[in-house]
């Protein structure tokens, strides 16, 4: 090729040191990126996607992290071809911010929450171009009309915990955009983020991108958000580059055992499995560190699925009509919960937050209710009454005939055994302190189940084992743990009480995909076995989509819609449940194709 | 419209500590052995001296009734006997008058006079406050402005060197009594190397010069306030070290960095203003309690401040003056206290006054 690329990195490799010595991050990765290229980077957490942006930028804190070898050219316009991974401190500082810049994961922490969005954004334009204050000024309020946020002017007053999530991302897309930098590193810019606002964002990463040909170095977990912005695509898995190459080929003829994982475990929205692949089902990882292939032995076409599970489309309707014979296990009436957030001088509560405002459903046994919102809209409030964890306003949580809202918190401490919950952050949600056995069996001892400890342990034993773990893990922290494992500990935990219903807010949604298709087979397998009834609350409508019978969405403290699954996808009646669909990255080849040509014709 | 309302409330709420803090003493002083009236009169007076001290003092009065009527001498708005010796007493403005030779008045707050030295209370705290005031604001000055660089150093680089050898010299300054640590000052600078440091082992914030009169010695002020400086400077520079590494482990300075600001802005602009917190409460905190007077170390240095007038008013059972100074300390620490909560909503936009 005649063309130099814009950024060339060879051989890079960091190390992190740890007690048990050295750990390669990034072990040995080349690649290119081309000038008005988008690259993207895939891989799930630990992969070194991260390392491998922030050892560009020589943001790696030293100790524990160290860029071991390697280099990366840069075609700079002011040094002309630089090493970044060598340049020093002083010319680095004048290339980050101006040649390159960052976007980061958590727009929520990103931004110095002691000083104006505007500000933030002109203290890098008066550093690098030497503006004065007033012409900084104009640039960050142009930037911000480029970025689309909203009253541009006021923005620039705006502290940014008073702005929303989506548009602290705008004010940092702002912030990297600044001084026309030629590359962007965008290190899972949209993670945080609802789907529709992720839709809009990536929307103007490619827009911005088209205008001002800068090359993007994309960075995310997840292959659907890929198939939107990128060109071509890296697959990283344990510090290496496992798979790169066109964006195209890698969805339609992914080569390594990992990619075909990655790309298998999605749940998805158009074909229908009873049980979600993993990345075990398709490589093994030899001790010598080596990958090995297995043949995918799980039938996945249609027919397959049905020799394998009786649960076939018409089954599936058959058993849900069943159960809504039924008397129902949950009926929630007029439910209202509301927070006072401003009071006047004598403590007199003059404006509430209307968190759940009137909402009815119902729950039939041994059924899957999703719960779909996004962030802001009550699901989790909604959640956390139902148990009443927070204390409802006005209405009525029946369950069993009984109000759960008008019991006494004595007898509402007793009823709470048929109701379990797993949180979202399986990091914090265990008690550092106790080991997963104490963890496991307190619930146990707490509603005097079982006679004595021997019992219980050997029912937190079976328990371990129901979900995957084993009895030799009884003794041990949750520190000692993957985050997979830990929510699996969580969920050991609510089956403790053998509960009737189990509230799952948003359980899946800090896990790996991988690990996530993990946990979705056990609560499935658990409903199976057991007949639990989930209400299970989340903000990713596919997961919502392979684990529901039925599904609620939610806005502002409403159920604006409910249905089964298919009825919610393909005929959506609200036009707010339309545009969550439409916002879901679905990493179709057509529209990839679509995307392709249309940026070449550029 | 916020602050305001914001400062009513805390003042009314303030109005109501102090209540509560002339209702305890008052009554802790009752409870107290001891006879304000026998220390006064002296130990061969007869009865008919102490039943004229007794009246005098207003002792002879109901408890209740006693505690109203020093109330109402405090109270700015307040009713009193309508002739002229008492205006003169009180020297309050009638703003109403009653039937019966009364009067409705608005007046400064009236302490009462000591009854060791027949001083009006206003003036012996008048008298004594600007050298607490000096010495416990030197204090914190050198306090907080070392403690707070100490912190930052040993904050850029934790586990170095720098880091630990300033947190273990912290936790010595901690650890050591600050009477301990003022005798040592004193010894050292203020006589042994007294011809060194120049520095007197006593003295006053204003010495009289026979020529010149009263004359501001702001040299006398060094030690006292160093030793007396110590501990909080030790506190100030381990909380600013871990709120300061705290802070830099945040997404925000990676994205300072991001942006290529150098390291020094970084931590100048991004980190400093959040990382100081907790080490304004600190300091508020210090500040306050060391306006209360520090007892030690007044008197090692030979400090005329309110922590020694307040001891000994305390031995001789002199109520008005313990009252009076108890009441002065706590407007301050509630004027501190006010003052601290208005600078936190300056320096963090999150933070709401409510």
């Amino acid at each position: 090729m005649s063309i130099k690329p814009l950024l060339s990195v060879r051989n890079l490799e960091t190390q992190f040191r740890s007690q048990h010595g050295f750990v390669k991050a990034v072990n040995n990765i080349s690649f290119d990126l081309m000038a008005g290229e988008t690259v993207a980077i895939v891989g799930e957490s630990g992969s070194g996607k991260s390392v491998t942006s922030l050892s560009l930028m020589q943001l790696i804190n030293d100790p524990p992290g160290k860029i071991t070898g390697g280099s990366a050219v840069l075609q700079s316009k002011k040094f002309g071809e630089v090493d970044l991974l060598k340049l020093p401190e002083k010319q680095m500082e004048k290339l980050r911010g101006s040649e390159i810049s960052m976007i980061f994961q958590e727009p929520m922490t990103s931004l110095n929450p002691v000083y104006t969005c505007g500000r933030q954004v002109m203290e890098v334009l008066q550093l690098h171009e030497n503006l004065s204050r007033k012409e900084a000024e104009a640039r960050t309020l142009a930037l911000f009309q480029q970025v689309k946020l909203p009253r541009p002017e006021k923005m620039l007053k705006a502290y940014p915990h008073e702005i929303s999530g989506g548009q602290k991302q705008r004010v940092m897309i702002a912030m990297a955009m600044a001084c026309e930098p030629s590359v962007l590193i965008a290190d899972e810019p949209t993670t945080a983020l609802d789907v529709t606002v992720q839709a809009h964002i990536l929307e103007l990463l490619n827009e911005l991108r088209e205008r001002k040909g800068t090359s993007i170095l994309f960075i995310t977990h997840d292959l659907g958000v890929v198939a939107e912005i990128a060109d071509r695509v890296m697959v990283m898995y344990k510090g290496n580059i496992v798979e790169q190459g066109n964006v195209l080929d890698i969805f339609t003829n992914p080569q390594h055992p990992y990619t075909k994982a990655l790309l298998a475990c999605r749940p998805k929205i158009i074909t229908f499995q009873p049980v979600l692949p993993t990345v075990s089902d398709f490589m093994e990882v030899l001790p010598t560190g080596e990958i090995v292939e297995k043949p995918f032995v799980k039938d996945d076409s249609l027919p397959g699925v049905v020799n394998n599970y009786i649960d076939t489309m018409a089954e599936l309707k058959r058993k849900q009509l069943m159960q809504q014979s039924t008397k129902p296990l949950v009926k929630v009436d007029d439910l209202r919960v509301h927070f006072p957030i401003k009071k006047n001088f004598f403590g007199k509560v003059k404006e509430y937050v209307r968190a759940v405002d009137g909402v009815d459903f119902e729950i039939f046994p041994g059924e899957t209710v999703g719960l779909v919102g996004e962030s802001g809209c009550g699901k989790t409030t909604l959640g956390r009454t139902l148990l009443r964890l927070v204390e409802p306003t006005s209405g009525r949580i029946i369950f069993n005939d009984i109000d759960i809202a008008g019991l006494s918190q004595e007898a509402l401490r007793k009823s709470r055994k048929n109701f379990q919950m797993v949180f979202q952050d399986p990091y914090a949600s265990l008690n550092p302190m106790l080991t997963v056995g104490e963890t496991i069996m307190e619930p146990m001892k707490v509603h005097n189940i079982l006679k004595n400890g021997k019992e219980r342990c050997e029912k937190v034993n079976e328990l371990l084992e129901t979900v995957g773990l084993t009895a030799a893990h009884f003794d041990r922290y949750p520190h000692e743990f993957s985050g997979g494992q830990r929510q699996r500990i969580s969920i050991a935990r609510a089956l403790a009480l053998s509960p009737k219903c189990i509230i799952c807010d948003e359980s899946v949604s800090a896990l790996d995909v991988s690990v996530q298709a993990q946990v979705l087979n056990l609560l499935n397998k658990l409903k199976r076995e057991m007949g639990i009834t989930y209400l299970f609350i989340t903000h990713d409508l596919s997961v919502a989509k392979y684990m529901s019978d039925r599904i609620f969405v939610m806005n502002q403290g409403r159920i604006i819609e409910s249905g089964t699954p298919e009825q919610i996808f393909n005929q959506p009646q609200n036009d707010y449940t339309r545009d969550l669909i439409a916002a879901i990255p679905k990493g179709d080849v057509a529209d990839i194709r679509k995307a392709q040509e249309r940026r070449k014709g550029l | 419209m916020k602050t305001v309302s914001f400062l009513l409330k805390r003042l009314a709420h303030g109005l109501l500590i102090l209540l509560g803090v002339v209702v305890t003493v008052f009554f802790l002083f009752n409870v107290l052995p001891g006879d304000p009236v026998a220390m006064l009169a002296g130990q061969r007076s007869d009865l008919s001296t102490r039943e004229a001290i007794t009246k005098e003092l207003g002792l002879d009065k109901p408890l209740p009734v006693q505690l109203l009527y020093y109330v109402n001498d405090i109270s700015p708005l307040g009713i009193h006997a309508a002739d002229s010796v008492t205006q003169a007493k009180y020297e309050y403005t009638k703003m109403l008058g009653f039937p019966g030779e009364k009067v409705l008045a608005w007046k400064t707050p009236y302490l009462r006079r000591s009854f060791q030295s027949n001083k009006n209370v206003t003036d012996i705290l008048v008298d004594h406050f600007p050298g607490t005031l000096w010495l416990a604001g030197a204090a914190m000055l050198i306090a907080s402005i070392v403690g707070i660089l100490f912190g930052v150093f040993a904050a850029l680089k934790p586990h170095s060197f720098l880091d630990h050898a300033l947190i273990s010299t912290s936790i010595l300054g901690i650890s050591v009594p600050s009477f301990v640590a003022a005798i040592l000052i004193a010894m050292t600078f203020g006589f042994y190397w007294s011809h060194y440091t120049g520095l007197n082992l006593t003295g006053q914030l204003f010495e009289i010069d026979p020529f010149e009169g009263r004359q501001l010695e702001l040299k006398n002020l060094i030690l006292p306030a160093f030793a007396l400086g110590i501990r909080p400077l030790a506190i100030i520079t381990q909380l600013t070290r871990s709120s300061m590494v705290d802070v830099l482990s945040q997404d925000y300075i990676r994205t300072a960095k991001a942006k290529g600001l150098s390291k020094r802005s970084i931590i100048q602009k991004h980190a400093l203003k959040n990382a100081l917190n907790p080490v304004i409460t600190a300091v508020s905190g210090w500040l306050a309690s060391l306006m209360a007077g520090a007892f030690f170390i007044e008197y090692i240095f030979n400090w005329k401040g309110l922590g020694s007038v307040t001891l000994r008013a305390v031995e001789n059972l002199d109520f008005p003056v313990v009252m009076g100074a108890t009441l002065f300390i706590a407007f301050l620490f509630i004027l501190i206290n006010i003052l601290v909560d208005l600078l936190y909503t300056v320096l963090d936009p999150r933070v709401k006054l409510s």
